[in-house]
């Protein structure tokens, strides 16, 4: 019982983390139909910034406000630079351009760093552990769990309430009816593109609260599993994204921890035995769990 | 002519594209390995080991337009079994003690294990792609996506048959590299022939338009599946020479990031093409190979300046060239064009279809909201019927239902005695129904030509039965005969609409089905529409079912005319009397008229 309330636990930590990715991801494809595979090199970003602030000493108390703001500005940059000049080309030159995007930053960080892992310090309290009813958590779990659901929480108030949240939210529906409403595609992309780096800036945060180090290449295997769990939840669909990302973390440290009492000798396989369920997955679900219908004319 | 000439022609064709392109590559790998230097011939090897890995994913990705990171996971099982079945016995026994499936005694030459690899790949591969094929949207590529990760985790976890991230050493080497060379030139006639072939024509109209492909009688997945399944097979050739070529394999070679590599070669080319796959897999060789000399060694520099330049190369493409330097040209498409004859025509006297259309009682709900309530109507054969209707009233709805885009839950749709209720839009069209779209679905990319030519592929396939017209006098009929080697997507508005009526009706339908075809028209224009759609019709023997806002152009056209209101006919029959009945007044212009 104990093991099985601490891997919920963990896979929760992991899956919200995911979750904040994927809630990027399917955010921009909402309004654009982009799959951005450059939204993890935010993250890099982020841990760049913290690597260079750390270096003229900095501190944890600020430290995520600048990691946000430098994911957010970062993410505005890549639409200016390169996404607006592709806005209405097939999905597919769209995936490329962010590919595009992701290897140019690779080389960037190890052009002008370098292509080693730099690391900076951590918050002293991250490890340290607390005891519930018998059970010991890392006060990290509490935070990550905690910020995501405020973020989650700020999210929903933003798309709900605010003018540019709706705005969003129809555009992701039927740009072009948005646009006759007087919606403004280029505000609405661009503060798209803002929102999705302020939560991948949050998702940064914590990334970099457990492993304090910047490298080149750090943004691609989140990226990865946040674009899975994203299309997983349905594309385009912010519930499915929180959605896709908790159950893609539970999976994976479901398997992890008890893969080897199911199938003994299997434990080396437990990456292996997620990505085939995801696959299986979408063989039956190709258009995940939240199917988004697109007004596509006939 | 004559079938088998048709083909002995198409391979020769291939054939010497393939030649052609070949020395050319060869023309610039001899000038570069003159000066000499182990390294210059490596990096050549190594090209031409991309080279059929790019053709490999050309003939999926570029035919089909589905994306797929998963290739290199393919390449890898067929690296692999060239190892696990060509290291000789004495040195597997010491690096793989363990080995299953009892292939310790298992052990080929060169020939046999790229032979077992290419038929071990085809069938993993093969069955795996059902899988990829069936789907749609998004979901392809993230099933190719998880196919690498679990690839790449049994290689480097299944150590009994690979040995782990490690990887296998001691394959017998190639005796030379000619046999690169062969590779390569196999793989560029089985790519450029897939794309001469039936089912290769019906993959690229899918790429072009998901859509309006089945609407005309091409089914996605057989057409898709054929592309994934010659694909994996020159993958595999490719994974098991460039294992042969280095003499050992490791999970480093197929990661992601080696697949992008040859993703970036296909797509700055242009992947819809073999040329532009060729062009592209030169061009980024060389690129690399000179950025990577920019770099010190000394500072770790190696790996950082291929990446910028990648990155570079991929985004210029895609922000100025998205189809690729080359888009659609082609050497291969150049000579098809250049050695075109006119067929003679049939002179076949079309007769009259003999079938009726009747939809009767159809019933549609969105939701809560009733689009059809029990609406129908009856074409007979030769006939043309104009359904009109204000906004809303359920005319593109009832379209939709006809032919099977949108399943209703009540009624029944009949072709003569043929029942086509809740059929899919590949078997409605191939029954003889055949549509244009309201927002114009044509594929963009290949010629006028090839938009007709296509459908009377499909005819020559599957509506043997009827007099098929042949797709230069369709042409000709529609006034394009002119422009029939442009690109479809460069035609103007008017013509686009005349072609997609063409390439309509050569699928020898026994209707045509046409939803809005003078929208955006001028009046002279849709008068002239009018005489097209009469002339096309009569050529073919069809009857016509047309949906229209503009009443003139449907009164003009129509011998019947259905009204459609709020889901329900309003009111039926010859022009005149639609055009005299209040009721249809009122509904179209409102209680004010």
């Amino acid at each position: 019982m104990t093991k099985l309330i601490q891997t919920i636990v963990d896979g929760l930590g992991v899956g919200s983390t995911y979750a904040l990715l994927a809630l990027g991801i399917s955010l921009i494809f909402g309004v654009m139909h982009l799959v951005n595979f450059a939204h993890g090199e935010l993250i890099t970003v982020g841990a760049y910034v913290s690597y260079f602030f750390f270096l003229h000493g900095g501190s944890w108390w600020w430290m995520p406000i600048v990691i946000i703001a430098s994911a957010m500005l970062a993410s505005v940059a890549t639409e200016l630079v390169a996404f607006r000049w592709v806005r209405n080309s097939s999905p597919f030159t769209l995936l490329l351009t962010s590919f595009a995007l992701e290897r140019l930053s690779h080389a960037f960080w190890q052009i002008f760093v370098s292509p080693k892992q730099r690391p900076f310090p951590k918050p002293a309290w991250v490890f340290n552990q607390f005891k519930v009813a018998g059970v010991s958590f890392e006060v990290m779990d509490l935070v990550t769990i905690a910020v995501t659901a405020i973020t989650l929480a700020l999210t929903a108030v933003v798309f709900k309430r605010t003018l540019f949240g709706v705005s969003v939210r129809g555009a992701a529906e039927d740009f072009d009816a948005a646009r006759l409403m007087g919606v403004r595609a280029n505000r609405v992309i661009s503060g798209a593109f803002a929102f999705a780096g302020f939560l991948a800036g949050v998702a940064a945060c914590l990334i970099l609260m457990r492993t304090p180090a910047a490298e080149p290449s750090m943004g691609s295997d989140w990226l990865l599993k946040a674009v899975i769990a994203a299309v997983i939840g349905g594309l385009g669909s912010f519930s499915g994204a929180v959605v896709g990302g908790l159950v893609l973390g539970l999976l994976e440290t479901l398997t992890r921890a008890y893969l080897p009492e199911v199938a003994v000798g299997w434990d080396k396989f437990s990456t292996a035995v997620v990505f085939v369920l995801i696959a299986v997955f979408f063989v039956i679900r190709p258009d995940g769990i939240f199917k988004v219908s697109h007004a596509e004319r006939v | 002519m004559t079938g088998t000439t048709a083909g002995l022609l198409r391979v020769t064709r291939s054939t010497l594209a393939s030649a052609a392109l070949i020395a050319i590559v060869a023309a610039l790998a001899a000038a570069y390995t003159s000066g000499g230097g182990a390294s210059r011939e490596s990096l050549i090897a190594e090209m031409l080991s991309n080279f059929i890995l790019v053709l490999g994913m050309q003939v999926f990705i570029g035919n089909t337009g589905v994306l797929s990171f998963g290739h290199m996971a393919f390449a890898q099982i067929a690296a692999y079994t060239t190892a696990v079945v060509g290291i000789p016995l004495v040195a597997k026994a010491k690096s793989l003690p363990d080995i299953p499936f009892g292939l310790e005694t298992v052990h080929f030459g060169p020939l046999g294990a790229t032979v077992a690899a290419v038929v071990v790949t085809m069938i993993i591969g093969g069955l795996f792609g059902v899988a990829v094929c069936r789907a749609s949207g998004l979901a392809p590529t993230m099933i190719t996506l998880a196919a690498l990760f679990v690839v790449e985790q049994l290689v480097k976890n299944w150590k009994e048959l690979t040995r782990g991230a490690g990887g296998l050493s001691g394959i017998p080497r190639l005796e030379s590299d000619v046999w690169l060379w062969v590779g390569a030139f196999i793989a560029l006639v089985v790519a450029h022939l897939f794309q001469e072939t039936r089912i290769g024509r019906f993959a690229i109209a899918t790429r072009e338009d998901e859509l309006a492909a089945p609407a005309l009688g091409i089914r996605l997945f057989s057409s898709r599946y054929a592309a994934w399944v010659v694909s994996m097979g020159l993958i595999a050739l490719g994974g098991s020479l460039r294992a042969q070529s280095l003499g050992s394999v490791n999970p480093k070679q197929f990661t992601l990031d080696s697949g992008i590599l040859i993703l970036v070669m296909l797509v700055v080319g242009g992947m819809r093409t073999v040329s532009g796959a060729v062009l592209g897999t030169v061009l980024i060789t060389a690129g690399n190979e000179l950025f990577r000399q920019l770099g010190d060694p000394q500072r770790l520099d190696i790996e950082r300046f291929p990446d910028l330049f990648l990155g570079g190369a991929m985004l210029l493409a895609m922000l100025l060239r998205p189809g690729g330097l080359l888009g659609d040209r082609d050497l291969a498409g150049w000579m098809r064009r250049r050695m075109y004859r006119r067929p003679p025509p049939s002179g076949e006297t079309p007769q009259r279809a003999t079938n009726a259309l009747v939809a009767s009682e159809i019933e549609v709900r969105f939701g809560g909201f009733v689009a059809l309530d029990g609406a129908g109507l009856t074409v007979r054969p030769g006939e043309v019927v104009g359904l009109i209707g204000p906004n809303g009233a359920g005319k593109t709805t009832l379209f939709n239902v006809i032919t099977g885009i949108v399943h209703e839950q009540g009624g029944r749709v009949m072709l003569g005695d043929r029942e086509l209720t809740n059929a899919a839009p590949v078997d409605v069209a191939r029954a003889g129904l055949a549509r244009t779209f309201q927002n114009l679905r044509l594929f963009k990319n290949l010629t006028v030509r090839e938009n007709v030519a296509l459908t009377a592929l499909v005819a020559a396939r599957h509506r043997r039965h009827r007099p098929r017209p042949d797709a230069d006098t369709l042409l000709a009929d529609a006034g394009l005969t002119d422009w029939a080697d442009r690109s479809a997507g460069n035609l103007d508005y008017g013509n686009q609409r005349r072609l997609e009526l063409a390439r309509a009706a050569a699928l020898a339908p026994e209707f045509l089905l046409l939803d809005e075809p003078t929208s955006g028209m001028s009046d002279q224009e849709s008068q002239a529409m009018v005489d097209s759609v009469r002339s096309v019709a009569a050529r073919i023997g069809a009857g016509v079912l047309v949906i229209d806002h503009d009443l003139g152009f449907i009164t003009r056209i129509s011998d019947h005319i259905v009204v459609l209101n709020e889901g329900r006919v309003l009111a039926e029959g010859t022009p005149e009397t639609v055009r005299a009945n209040p009721a249809v007044a009122e509904a179209y212009l409102g209680s004010s008229a």
